[in-house]
C-alpha cells in the first residue's frame, strides 16, 4: 500500500460528512451546520488530488469485510463529486432559510458519505451499503420543500429507487456467489465464466443501476425529483448522484471480457434512444430545472452508449473508461453549474450583469463541446474513437446518429438558456450563492486544462 | 459441586430468587424492588458473559440428574444456548430499566415483576436446557408465567387476549409433549447433541420420525408465530409495551424459534433431516409466513399491531434460515435471532415511549412526532431501516447471509422472497418514518405527559437508544470476534463439523 494518503485523510473523506449530522442535535449549533456546508468534501478533494498512484485499504472488521481503493477512474469521479458537492454546498449555504435548516443538512451529509464513499469502495458490500445510504438520505433532499409536487416525485423516487435496490443486492449476491469473493474487481471475470448465471447478473445490474442512471423507462422519477429538490440539492443529484449508477456500471458489467456484444449493443441502442428521445419532452417544458432534468437523461444516454461501445468492443475498453470518466467528469461539473445558475438573480449593475451572462455561457458551450471547453475534449474524443474503431454494432449509422446527438444537446441547452433569460430577476441574493455558482463554473472553465494531467 | 455445573444453576437461580423475593415485597417498597430487579439483571448478565466466555474457550459447563427413571433433569451449555441466554441476559436488563419508568405509577407492580423475573428465570432455562425435556419444562414454565402479564391491565380486551394466548400456547404445548413422548418410547432421552442422533437409522422408523417432527415443529410453530399459528400473537398487543417489547424481540417468539433450531439441528441432525425431505416443506412455510406478516402489517393502523406482524413475518427469517441446508444459512437464521430481538425490541420500545409521552397509538397519530421526541424517533427510525435491510445495519447482515446461504443451497426462489419481503418491510415502515420527520403535527397530542429536560421519563428514554447503538454496532462490526455474526458462525462450524 502507498503511504501517501495516509489512514485518517480516508478517514476523514467519510467520517467528516457521517458524522457531521450529529451537530444537528442541538439546536444552538446551526450556525456550524450551515459553516461546514461548503466544508465536508474537502477532506476527499485532497485525497483525491494527493493520491497519485493507486492505494488499497483493506478494513476487514468493518460490514462484511471491506476493502477501500482508488484507481484512476475511481480517482476522476471522486474529484468530481467532491468538487461538485463543495460548490453545491458553499451554494446552500447560500441558499438555504433558518426553515428546517437542521434536517436539510442532516440529508445532505448522509447523501455526500454515501456518494463519496461508493466512490471509494472496493467490495460490493460497501459499495452497494454507501449506494443505498445515498439513495435513501437523497430522499430527504428531494422532497426537502414539502410541497404536493415534491412529495409526489419523493415517492416514485423512492418506490424506484427501491426496485432498482433489491435488483442490486440480487445482483451481489449472485455474483458473491458466481465470483465466491467480494471484491469488485472480480465480479466481470467471474460472470463471464457462469454461463446463463452471468447473463442474469448482467442484467440485474444493467437495470439496477440504470435507475440512477437514468436509462430509458428507467428514468421516469428523474425529470420529476430532480427539479423540485432545492437547488443546490438539484445541482448534486444531476451532477454527481446520478454518475454513481455509470461508476456502478463500469465496476459490475463485464468490461473488458469478450462475448457480451450483444449487450454492448442492446446499450447502444438504448442511450441513443435517451440521448434522442429525451429532446421532445425536454424541449416542451416551462422550468429550466426540469429542462435539465431531460438534458441530464439525454447526457447520460451518450455516456451510456460508451459504456455499450466498451462492452462491444472489449479489447478497447482500457481506452474508452478513462473516456467515460472524462465525460462523466466534464458533463457533473457543467450541469451542476448551469442548475445553480437558476437560483442567481440580475444584479444592478450593467457591468455585473454582462459579466453575469458571461459566466452564464461557460458551462453551455462547453456542453456543446465548443472549443477550449472540456466538452471539445470530452466530446471530440468520443466521436473520435467511436469512429474510428472497427466492428463497432450500428457502424455505418453512428456518424448520423452522433451528430444528432449534438444537435439533441443544442436543442435542450438552447430551451434552458432561453427559459433562464425570461426568468432572471433583479434582485439580491447571499454572497455565499454567487460564490458557489462562480467557484463551480471556476472549476468547470479549468477542467479544460487540468485535463491532460488526469487522463 | 465445580463452578461448571454451578454457573448453569446460578443463572438459573439468579431470576427465580428475584422473583420470590419481589413476590415477598409489599406494593409499596418501590425502591427496594427496583433494586433487587436491577441487581439480579446485572447479575445474570455477569455470570452469562463469563460462561460465554467459557463456552468460547470450549469449557463444558453442564450439570444433570435424574428425575424419573430415564428422565433427567439437564442442563448444559453450548454455543447456541449462549445465542439466546446472551440475547436475554442483555435485553432483559434493559427492559427492566425500561419496565420500572413505564410502570411508574401503575398498581400490581410487586405481581407484575414477580411474574416477569419468571419469566426470565424461564428463558435462561429454555436457553440452558439440555434435553427435549428439561426444555419443555421451561418452555410450558414461560406461558404460565407471561400469561398474567399479558393480562397485566385486567381489561376485557386483555383478558379476551390473554385467554386466547393461554389456549393456543397450551394447545402447542400439548402437541409438543406428544411429540416429545413418542420419540422417548421410541429412542430413549436424547441430550441435544450439535450432529443430532438419526444419521444412519434403521429405515423403517423414518416414517414415525417424520411424524414426531411434525408435531414437534407444530408444537413449537405456535409461539414461533408460524403462519397458521400465529393468531394470539397480534391480539397479545394489549399488554404493555415492556411486556410486549418482551414477547415479540426476546422471549416467547425466541422461544419457539428457538426450540425449532434445537429439534432440526440437536436431535434430528441437518443432515438427516435434509435427506428425508423434511426441510423443504418448512422452508416454504416459513417463506409464506414471511410475506403474509408483512402483508398483513400493511393495513394496521395501530402501532403496534402493526409491529406485531413484523414479527410474525421477522422471525420465519430464523426458520427459513435453519431449513437452508449448508452452514451459511445456519449462520444467517441464528444471527437473526439476536439481530431481530434488538432491532424489535428498539421499535417496541418507542412504540411504548410514544404511547407514554404523548398517548399516541396509532400510526396517524404520528404526524410530526419527531420534533417532539428527536431521540426517540432517530432510534425508530435506525431499527425501521434495519429491518428493511439497509447496510450496515443488523438487518442487512441477516439478509445478506441468508440471501448467500439460500444461493449456497440453490435455493434461489427464497431470494426473491427476501427481496419481496424488504419491499414489503419498506412499504410499512417508511410511511411511519415519513410521518415522523416530514409531515407537520396535525392535532395536539392524545395526552401528553412532561418530564423535565428530556423528551420523555429518563428510564424510558435510555433503553431505546442504547439498543439503536447495538443495532448500529452489530451490522458495522459483524466481522469482529466480538459480534453476534462471528458466535453464529462459531456454532454453525460446530454444527457441520463435529
Amino acid at each position: 500500500m502507498n503511504s501517501l494518503p495516509s489512514t485518517a485523510l480516508i478517514a476523514a473523506s467519510v467520517l467528516l460528512p457521517l458524522l457531521y449530522p450529529l451537530l444537528a442535535l442541538r439546536g444552538v449549533w446551526r450556525g456550524a451546520l450551515r459553516a461546514l456546508l461548503p466544508l465536508l468534501p474537502l477532506p476527499a478533494l485532497v485525497l483525491a488530488l494527493l493520491s497519485a498512484s493507486p492505494w488499497t485499504l483493506e478494513l476487514p472488521w468493518l460490514v462484511l469485510g471491506s476493502t477501500w481503493m482508488l484507481d484512476e477512474l475511481r480517482r476522476s469521479f471522486l474529484l468530481l463529486t467532491a468538487l461538485l458537492w463543495s460548490t453545491a454546498g458553499l451554494y446552500a449555504a447560500g441558499y438555504l432559510g433558518a426553515e428546517q435548516l437542521r434536517r436539510f443538512c442532516v440529508f445532505w451529509g448522509f447523501t455526500l458519505a454515501g456518494n463519496l464513499g461508493l466512490v471509494l469502495a472496493g467490495d460490493m458490500a460497501s459499495f452497494y451499503m454507501f449506494f443505498t445510504v445515498m439513495t435513501f438520505a437523497g430522499y430527504g433532499l428531494v422532497v426537502h420543500e414539502g410541497s404536493d409536487r415534491a412529495c409526489f416525485a419523493g415517492r416514485v423516487y423512492l418506490v424506484m429507487a427501491l426496485i432498482g435496490e433489491m435488483a442490486l443486492l440480487a445482483g451481489f449476491l449472485l455474483a458473491f456467489r458466481a465470483a465466491d469473493s467480494l471484491l469488485l474487481a472480480d465480479v466481470a471475470a467471474a460472470i463471464t465464466t457462469t454461463g446463463t448465471d452471468g447473463w442474469l447478473i448482467a442484467a440485474l445490474f444493467l437495470a439496477g443501476f440504470g435507475v440512477k442512471a437514468g436509462l430509458p423507462l428507467l428514468h421516469f422519477w428523474l425529470p420529476l425529483a430532480h427539479p423540485v429538490a432545492p437547488t443546490p440539492a438539484s445541482a448534486v443529484l444531476s451532477g454527481a448522484m446520478i454518475k454513481a449508477g455509470l461508476l456502478g456500471w463500469l465496476l459490475t458489467l463485464p468490461i473488458g471480457e469478450s462475448g457480451w456484444a450483444p449487450w454492448g449493443q442492446f446499450l447502444m441502442v438504448l442511450g441513443f434512444v435517451g440521448s434522442l428521445g429525451a429532446v421532445l419532452p425536454g424541449a416542451l417544458q416551462r422550468d429550466p430545472k426540469t429542462v435539465l432534468a431531460w438534458s441530464s437523461i439525454s447526457q447520460m444516454g451518450l455516456m451510456a452508449v460508451l459504456v455499450g461501445a466498451a462492452l462491444a468492443a472489449p479489447g478497447h475498453a482500457p481506452l474508452l473508461v478513462p473516456l467515460i470518466a472524462l465525460f462523466a467528469l466534464h458533463h457533473g461539473l457543467a450541469k451542476g453549474c448551469l442548475f445553480l445558475a437558476v437560483g442567481l438573480v440580475l444584479p444592478a449593475s450593467r457591468v455585473l450583469r454582462l459579466l453575469l451572462w458571461l459566466l452564464l455561457a461557460l458551462p453551455v458551450v462547453s456542453l456543446l463541446g465548443l472549443p477550449f471547453t472540456s466538452g471539445a475534449l470530452a466530446k471530440g474524443v468520443m466521436k473520435d474513437t467511436l469512429l474510428a474503431l472497427p466492428g463497432l454494432p450500428l457502424g455505418s449509422q453512428l456518424p448520423l446518429l452522433l451528430q444528432a446527438a449534438t444537435l439533441a444537446t443544442l436543442v435542450l441547452v438552447a430551451r434552458y438558456a432561453w427559459l433562464l433569460w425570461r426568468q432572471l430577476q433583479p434582485g439580491t441574493v447571499a454572497t455565499a450563492r454567487w460564490a458557489g455558482w462562480a467557484l463551480a463554473v471556476l472549476c468547470s472553465a479549468v477542467l479544460f486544462w487540468y485535463l491532460p494531467g488526469v487522463g | 459441586m465445580s463452578l461448571t455445573a454451578l454457573l448453569p444453576i446460578l443463572a438459573l437461580l439468579s431470576s427465580l430468587l428475584a422473583a420470590v423475593v419481589i413476590f415477598a415485597l409489599p406494593e409499596s417498597s418501590h425502591r427496594l424492588r427496583t433494586l433487587v430487579n436491577l441487581l439480579a439483571a446485572v447479575l445474570k448478565l455477569a455470570i452469562v458473559a463469563a460462561m460465554t466466555w467459557g463456552v468460547f474457550r470450549g469449557v463444558d459447563f453442564s450439570v444433570s440428574f435424574t428425575m424419573l427413571p430415564g428422565v433427567n433433569f439437564m442442563l448444559r451449555a453450548d454455543a447456541l444456548a449462549m445465542l439466546f441466554a446472551g440475547l436475554s441476559a442483555v435485553l432483559w436488563l434493559l427492559t427492566t430499566i425500561y419496565a420500572v419508568g413505564y410502570l411508574e405509577d401503575s398498581p400490581n407492580r410487586s405481581r407484575f415483576f414477580g411474574f416477569f423475573s419468571l419469566c426470565v428465570a424461564s428463558t435462561m432455562g429454555i436457553a440452558l436446557a439440555g434435553n427435549l425435556f428439561t426444555f419443555f419444562l421451561f418452555y410450558e414454565m414461560l406461558t404460565l408465567s407471561t400469561y398474567p402479564l399479558v393480562v397485566h391491565r385486567g381489561t376485557e380486551k386483555a383478558l379476551q387476549a390473554g385467554r386466547n394466548y393461554i389456549i393456543y400456547t397450551l394447545g402447542g404445548g400439548v402437541v409438543l409433549l406428544l411429540g416429545i413422548v413418542w420419540l422417548h418410547g421410541l429412542a430413549g432421552d436424547l441430550a441435544f447433541r450439535e450432529t443430532g442422533h438419526f444419521q444412519g437409522v434403521d429405515p423403517s422408523l423414518h416414517g414415525q420420525l417424520t411424524l414426531i417432527f411434525v408435531l414437534l415443529i407444530a408444537g413449537l410453530g405456535v409461539k414461533a408465530g408460524m403462519f397458521p399459528l400465529h393468531g394470539w400473537l397480534p391480539q397479545a398487543m394489549v399488554a404493555p409495551a415492556p411486556v410486549s417489547a418482551l414477547l415479540h424481540a426476546v422471549a416467547v417468539v425466541k422461544a419457539g424459534a428457538f426450540g425449532i433450531v434445537r429439534v432440526i439441528y440437536d436431535i434430528f441432525g441437518i443432515d438427516f433431516a435434509y435427506r428425508q425431505g423434511l426441510l423443504e416443506p418448512l422452508a416454504w412455510l416459513a417463506a409464506f409466513t414471511i410475506l403474509y406478516g408483512s402483508v398483513r402489517a400493511l393495513s394496521q393502523i395501530d402501532l403496534k399491531r402493526r409491529l406485531a406482524f413484523s414479527t410474525i413475518s421477522q422471525v420465519s427469517y430464523i426458520i427459513l434460515g435453519v431449513t437452508l441446508f449448508g452452514p451459511l444459512g445456519t449462520v444467517g437464521g441464528l444471527v437473526h435471532l439476536l439481530h431481530q430481538g434488538i432491532m424489535k425490541i428498539t421499535l417496541f420500545f418507542c412504540a411504548g415511549n410514544y404511547a407514554e409521552t404523548l398517548g399516541v397509538h396509532r400510526v396517524d397519530e404520528l404526524d410530526g412526532a419527531g420534533a417532539r421526541m428527536p431521540a426517540t424517533s432517530i432510534a425508530f427510525t435506525a431499527a425501521a431501516l434495519g429491518m428493511i435491510g439497509v447496510p450496515p445495519l443488523a438487518g442487512f447482515v441477516t439478509k445478506w447471509t441468508l440471501g448467500a446461504g439460500a444461493l449456497a443451497a440453490q435455493m434461489e426462489w427464497a431470494v426473491l422472497i427476501l427481496l419481496l419481503s424488504s419491499l414489503l418491510n419498506a412499504a410499512y415502515f417508511l410511511p411511519i418514518v415519513y410521518r415522523l420527520w416530514f409531515l407537520p403535527v396535525a392535532a395536539p397530542w392524545p395526552e401528553e405527559r412532561r418530564w423535565g429536560r428530556l423528551e420523555t421519563n429518563a428510564w424510558l428514554f435510555w433503553p431505546p437508544l442504547v439498543t439503536m447503538l447495538m443495532l448500529v454496532l452489530v451490522g458495522l462490526l459483524a466481522p469482529t470476534v466480538v459480534s453476534p455474526l462471528s458466535w453464529a458462525q462459531l456454532i454453525a462450524v460446530r454444527m457441520y463439523l463435529p
